[in-house]
């Protein structure tokens, strides 16, 4: 027993070393040139034909609309949207949505919410790190340098003071930056490597973790709240022999960087450590500051050019996995060639392209939201089995976050006619500032889907008996949806409006009917049929996944 | 003193104290919780969480602790009283053993003196008789000699007002020996004429109970410690003030000054600086200060203005202080507590 | 404008009678669906059979938040320097002296086996009640389910319209929801701390009864249509949270101990402690598989002896009445209850007359169902510092606990291609507290 979790372990690793350390040979892949949406197009086809596989069409328009808006803004598409939407005759109409959404403030929030409940998922609500993150997405930052912000963590004013969050919120426990850095930003779970043996390999998987740890472990929090490091420390563990072990400053892909922490007297290090003691312990003590910093020898090592794969890929196979439901690799930490993506070249491409493109995350987010595996319709309905997730050939049905799903509620619950254009820019930054503040108080009610995500039945009872939901959401004052509706005498023309408002869709034949019967049922109480009859479709699947 | 002080400076002086100094300190046995002396000041006697009592000359090069006797309590003395050649102690275990102070015989012994833990014991001014309180929250009052029961009182809830046991932690006689005050867990102090039982007044120190509703659950205060002035018209009451986390005795140590006749509280100090909870009082010459002692971790020895309850001086003790007893004249404390003991100088 | 209250009311029941009945086809084919919950159960074979489930095995847990003082509960040592104040007294089971904070439950120990072996190591409270939680060390690449959770899905049933992993935990100190990590929000706990009513199970006011009912059956009717081509667990888990919703909201009324007779109320006694136990045994007598109470703050660092008095008194009597109602009750037959916390307290006794974090030699206890009661298991040396004899673990511990419901310790549930044993590698549960 205690064997099979050993190797299951084992392999983990030992393959990370030769399966992802580095890009594929140039000379194997589309030509760099490719277009993004075009190399997609090209491998996820390719894999399709080999295979035989049988593969779905194009989602309608409405979805389309629906999935890219709230995969690039996070939220579902306005009634003046929609209109927009509906209004285009090009043949390059899905081009024009999504440079259109790639270039509203929206992107930026939502690629910021985005990365805030990736890396920070144990403490949400974290102001500073929001405002750090905002202010990077719609800078564009490169995602290189955002690593570097977070995990350099140097004490700034202004919006790259909240960088160092990453680090702060878990500096007290090294084992959760070790491995939180290997699994988010590298996409390597080292997390089992801690306290086994390899069969084969002597010793080598936990040099790898304690060296992964070596590089976290002088890091400290001053009493300012400044992210420091200490002059020397020294990372020992126990092998499975019972050998006391040092570790050394050893990457993902097994180089050690080598230890240039300087000799110190005796003197001299009872003088730092009186020093830093002091830096811990009160207000208006400055850190000393080594020469020798693990930390940033971390982060050049992850970006350098022979490593960096690691990096790139796991920040592709995040987005992908983001967008269309599953990772290239999945599961998303456990990236190595024991568990190879269902299309490497394609992910060996798509990392080289970032890379060689500036990390410039919405070059690749564009060329997902263009292929066509995206613009698949996420309906089987034929009686044969579906084809594997792992082609592509189906769109999948996604759950919502939290975030998506408290805009989106926000967004519905309004009368349709509230929302400004959003192309006027400067209004529609203050809408977005303030729905996003007013989705502050909501999104804790939801979970965050992991793999594997299940809605809990808190979810089912929250929509069912809140009072925010019947006193908020389904009021009917003139600004929200169910006092537009109410308006509305005509029983199509408010079953149209009530599907668009919530679906993004009218409404088919046979919803058209049990919902007028649901209207007519006491027509005395108008009102109140309209606005249960909101709440079936505001708390159904379909406005609750992204599909 | 030195000579170019006026008469007036000098006068000021004495009139107040200005320092409070730890002279020595030494090891004792356990946790000592209750402290007595002898006919020599320096003769202290005192109960141990050993379960034993000890006879130690706090002025000897070395002072040593000498058992009184072979026998022992079954559980922690947290309460002794002498009268004469006779001790008398009171434990956890809810027995009063009376001792022949000098051969350590066992005169007399009430093997269920009460039914629950007993915290202190007080003995009259004229060394007639002995109070007792314990956790059942009743008083009860012996003769020192004979180990008569001779009253019992009650007066207090069994139960917090939270649904736990109540504690009755605090005993004292007034200096005519005519008034007894008691205080329990929740701070409630009751005075009773000491001869009749008769309840004279009922006071409120709500503060020292210390419940947390919110965090914890609990409560870990009451009132620990209780003293009247020499002329018998004001009752210190002391315990700790509100704290943060009760799991540690990290809230302000608190003090209470009652014109008790009255009811009306004359004023109430909340020292800081020493934080943890006032574990024993005593009035100074002239009821012109006040001494407390007790402790968290540590332990402290601070004097208060009699009238006003200003600090004068303070000192941190080596060692939580459970109990002390004041030379006549107010210028030697013997305190003992936490595995230790310490002679202060009061000037 | 808006009509008087009384008025909407009268107008909510003719329009409710009115309504009887609209939809009744669809709200029909809207039953549980246990081929879609199926799906939801990814995770491989439960390990116990259906049959067991049936049998309705159940557990509570006392869960002694902050760490109480094994002295003074379950492993005294009167007149050992490390023994505090308090002595030890005979109890019910021939030979077992337990400490004299706990008279009341010494009078039941033929209920209850110790275990005074617990050798944990981790003396932090995050820590050690994460590690008492899921008996296993945190492991930062694997979220494992607390006891609660894997109880919930070994032993609830899918159709039960009670909640199957109730936590009632109201102090603020040291509060944990508990987790159920890798088997789903489907077996996460309803989480009571500030109002013991569970939030959003009551229908409101301005929602009719009949429309609560037809509009959740529309709802279904529409949500079949958008999932019927949708070969999606996270989707089905969507519908079946829904329709655990009605029966959700009719266990209300468990959580009200207004329902109970003035006797048994004030049997339980005053304290929040011994309510909260008796919402436990309401719950347990509806079905509910796994119910936590916990009783914080035992973190006695501080004058712990006056702690333990208060909150041993607290222990002691709501715990006996506990064990006797359920026993009267026929429930104690199938009822497993589990007394346990983050660790136990230092021999050392400290300058505040407390006693510290301490996890190299502490007990708990177990009563009940699949328990060998009467027994103290294991063995400290004379001042408590040390295990000397039958050292167990918090694996050893899970294990037991497994056992004694009879579900296999060793299944295995599959993470990835990584099988995870529900106790630890290397568990071994103790027999001899096992009936």
């Amino acid at each position: 027993m205690l064997m099979t979790r050993r190797i299951c372990c084992v392999l983990l690793l030992v393959d990370a070393l030769f399966g992802f350390d580095s890009f594929a040979d140039d000379g194997t892949l589309l030509p760099a040139a490719t277009s993004v949406r075009d190399a997609i197009d090209h491998y996820v086809q390719r894999a399709i034909a080999e295979h035989g596989v049988p593969a779905v069409g194009y989602a309608s328009d409405e979805t389309i609309l629906r999935r890219t808006t709230l995969d690039l803004a996070g939220r579902i598409p306005t009634k003046k949207e929609q209109e927009w939407y509906a209004a285009l005759t090009a043949t390059q109409r899905r081009e024009q949505l999504v440079d259109r959404l790639l270039n509203l403030p929206d992107a930026a929030y939502h690629l910021a919410n985005e990365i805030d409940s990736h890396l920070l998922s144990n403490s949400p609500h974290n102001g500073e790190f929001r405002e750090y993150l905002l202010w990077a997405t719609t800078e564009k930052r490169p995602w290189d340098q955002m690593f570097r912000d977070m995990l350099l963590a140097k004490p700034a004013e202004g919006p790259l003071k909240g960088a160092t969050q990453f680090l702060r919120t878990r500096i007290r426990e090294v084992d959760d930056l070790t491995n939180d850095t290997a699994i988010l930003f590298l996409g390597i779970n080292v997390s089992c490597a801690k306290c086994h043996d390899h069969p084969l390999v002597e010793d080598w998987k936990q040099d790898h973790f304690y060296g992964m740890k070596a590089f976290f472990s002088r890091t400290y929090q001053t009493k300012k709240n400044v992210v420091a490091e200490k002059f020397f420390d020294e990372v020992k563990f126990k092998t499975t022999e019972g050998e006391d072990k040092l570790a050394s400053f050893m990457f993902l892909t097994g180089d050690v960087v080598p230890d240039a922490t300087p000799e110190f007297s005796d003197e001299v290090r009872k003088e730092l450590d009186e020093k830093i003691r002091k830096a811990e312990r009160e207000d208006d003590s400055e850190a000393p500051v080594p020469d020798f910093s693990p930390r940033l020898q971390l982060v050049d090592i992850a970006l350098q050019e022979d490593s960096a794969a690691f990096f790139a890929k796991n920040i592709v196979n995040r987005i992908w996995a983001r967008m269309l439901g599953r990772g290239l690799v999945s599961p998303l930490d456990q990236m190595h060639s024991g568990n190879p993506a269902s299309h490497p070249e394609l992910l060996d491409w798509l990392a080289r392209d970032l890379k060689q493109h500036g990390y410039d995350l919405n070059r690749l987010v564009r060329g997902v939201a263009l292929c066509e595996a995206y613009a698949r319709d996420s309906e089987w309905t034929s009686t044969d089995e579906p084809p594997g997730e792992e082609y592509f050939a189906v769109a999948r049905t996604r759950p919502l976050t939290p975030r998506q799903l408290s805009l989106s509620l926000q967004i519905a619950a309004a009368s349709p006619d509230k929302w400004p254009d959003t192309d006027a820019r400067d209004q529609w930054i203050q809408t977005r500032e303030s729905l996003e503040n007013q989705t502050n108080g909501w999104v804790r009610e939801f979970e965050q889907p992991k793999e594997g995500f299940q809605v809990a039945v808190d979810e089912a009872l929250f929509f069912s008996n809140n009072a925010r939901i019947h006193d908020d959401v389904l009021r009917d004052s003139g600004d929200r949806l169910i006092g537009h509706l109410k308006g509305i005498e005509d029983d199509d023309e408010l079953l149209t409006a009530l599907w668009r408002g919530v679906l993004s869709r009218g409404p088919v034949d046979d919803e058209r009917e049990a919902a007028v019967a649901w209207l007519q049922r006491d027509t005395e109480e108008r009102v109140e049929n309209i606005r249960q009859l909101s709440w079936t479709l505001l708390a159904g699947p379909e406005f609750r996944f992204n599909h | 003193m030195d000579e170019t002080d006026t008469p007036a400076d000098t006068a000021a002086e004495q009139a107040v104290v200005s320092s409070v100094k730890i002279s020595r300190s030494f090891a004792l046995p356990g946790a000592v919780f209750c402290v007595t002396e002898g006919d020599e000041q320096s003769q202290l006697y005192f109960g141990s969480s050993d379960f034993g009592i000890y006879r130690i000359d706090s002025d000897a090069e070395k002072p040593a602790p000498e058992p009184v006797s072979d026998s022992r309590h079954e559980s922690y003395v947290t309460g002794l009283v002498r009268s004469g050649d006779t001790l008398v102690s009171g434990s956890y275990d809810g027995s009063l053993i009376w001792w022949d102070a000098e051969s350590g015989d066992v005169r007399h012994r009430v093997q269920s003196a009460h039914e629950k833990w007993i915290r202190r014991l007080a003995i009259s001014p004229d060394g007639s008789t002995v109070a007792s309180v314990g956790d059942d929250m009743k008083t009860r009052v012996w003769n020192a000699k004979t180990a008569d029961a001779i009253a019992t009182w009650g007066g207090y809830e069994l139960t917090t007002p939270h649904g736990y046991p109540s504690m009755l932690y605090a005993v004292a006689f007034s200096a005519d020996g005519k008034w007894l005050a008691t205080g329990n867990r929740t701070g409630k102090v009751i005075v009773r004429d000491s001869a009749t039982g008769r309840v004279e007044a009922t006071l409120e120190a709500p503060v020292m109970y210390t419940w947390d509703p919110k965090a914890r659950r609990h409560s870990i205060g009451g009132i620990r410690s209780l003293a009247f002035s020499s002329d018998s018209q004001l009752l210190a009451v002391g315990g700790m003030g509100l704290v943060g986390n009760i799991d540690h005795l990290g809230g302000a140590s608190r003090i209470e000054v009652f014109d008790w006749q009255s009811g009306k509280q004359r004023y109430e100090i909340e020292d800081t600086k020493l934080k943890g909870l006032v574990e024993q009082l005593k009035f100074g010459p002239d009821d012109e200060w006040l001494v407390a002692a007790g402790g968290d971790n540590g332990g402290f020895v601070s004097v208060y203005d009699g009238a006003e309850g200003t600090l004068l001086a303070q000192e941190k003790a080596p060692m939580h202080v459970f109990d002390f007893q004041l030379s006549d004249d107010g210028s030697k404390l013997r305190a003992v507590g936490f595995e230790r003991a310490s002679v202060v100088e009061i000037a | 404008m808006s009509e008087p209250a009384e008025f909407q009311h009268r107008r909510r029941i003719q329009r409710d009678l009115s309504r009887r009945g609209f939809l009744t086809t669809t709200a029909a084919g809207a039953t549980a669906m246990a081929a879609d919950m199926g799906q939801i159960n990814a995770l491989q074979s439960a390990a116990v059979t259906q049959q067991l489930k049936q049998q309705g095995t159940r557990v509570i847990l006392l869960w002694l938040a902050g760490g109480a003082s094994q002295f003074e509960t379950w492993d005294p040592k009167p007149g050992a320097k490390t023994g505090g104040p308090f002595s030890a007294i005979p109890t019910s089971a021939n030979g077992v002296h337990i400490s004299e904070l706990l008279p009341e439950l010494a009078r039941r120990m033929q209920h209850t086996a110790i275990i005074r072996s617990l050798n944990t190591k981790v003396a932090d409270h995050g820590g050690g009640a994460s590690l008492m939680e899921t008996g296993r060390l945190r492991d930062p690449g694997l979220d494992f389910p607390d006891l609660g959770a894997v109880v919930a899905r070994e032993l609830g049933r899918l159709d039960s319209s009670v909640p199957d992993y109730v936590s009632l935990y109201t102090s603020t100190e040291g509060r944990r929801k508990g987790t159920s990590g890798i088997l789903g929000a489907r077996y996460a706990p309803m989480f009571l701390s500030d109002n013991m009513i569970p939030l959003n199970l009551a229908q409101l006011d301005a929602v009719s009864t009949v429309d609560h009912k037809d509009r959740a059956a529309l709802r279904d009717v529409f949500a079949k249509q958008f999932s019927k081509h949708r070969n999606n667990a996270a989707v089905d888990s969507h519908m079946s949270a829904y329709q655990r919703v009605r029966g959700l909201m009719a266990s209300e009324q468990l959580f009200n101990v207004e329902n109970e007779p003035a006797d048994v109320r004030a049997r339980y006694g005053p304290t929040q402690f011994g309510e909260q136990c008796l919402i436990a045994r309401r719950l347990c007598e509806a079905g509910v598989p796994f119910v936590k109470v916990a009783r914080a703050w035992w973190d006695s660092h501080g004058q712990n002896f006056e702690t333990h008095q208060e909150l041993c008194a607290d222990l002691d009597h709501s715990m006996s009445v506990l064990l006797d109602d359920l026993n009267e009750r026929g429930l104690l037959e199938n009822t497993l209850v589990l007394t346990l916390g983050e660790f136990g307290r230092t021999p050392r006794i400290n300058a505040s007359l407390g006693r510290d974090h301490f996890a190299n030699a502490w007990s708990c206890s177990l009563s009940g169902y699949g328990v060998r009661g009467g027994v103290a298991y294991g063995k400290t040396d004379a001042e408590g510092n040390t295990v000397v004899d039958g050292e167990a673990s918090s694996a050893d511990l899970f294990a037991t606990v497994l056992q004694a419901l009879g579900i296999d310790h060793e299944h295995e549930y599959m993470v990835g291609s990584r099988p995870i044993p529900m106790a630890d590698f290397g568990a071994s549960p103790i027999d001899e507290v096992l009936a």
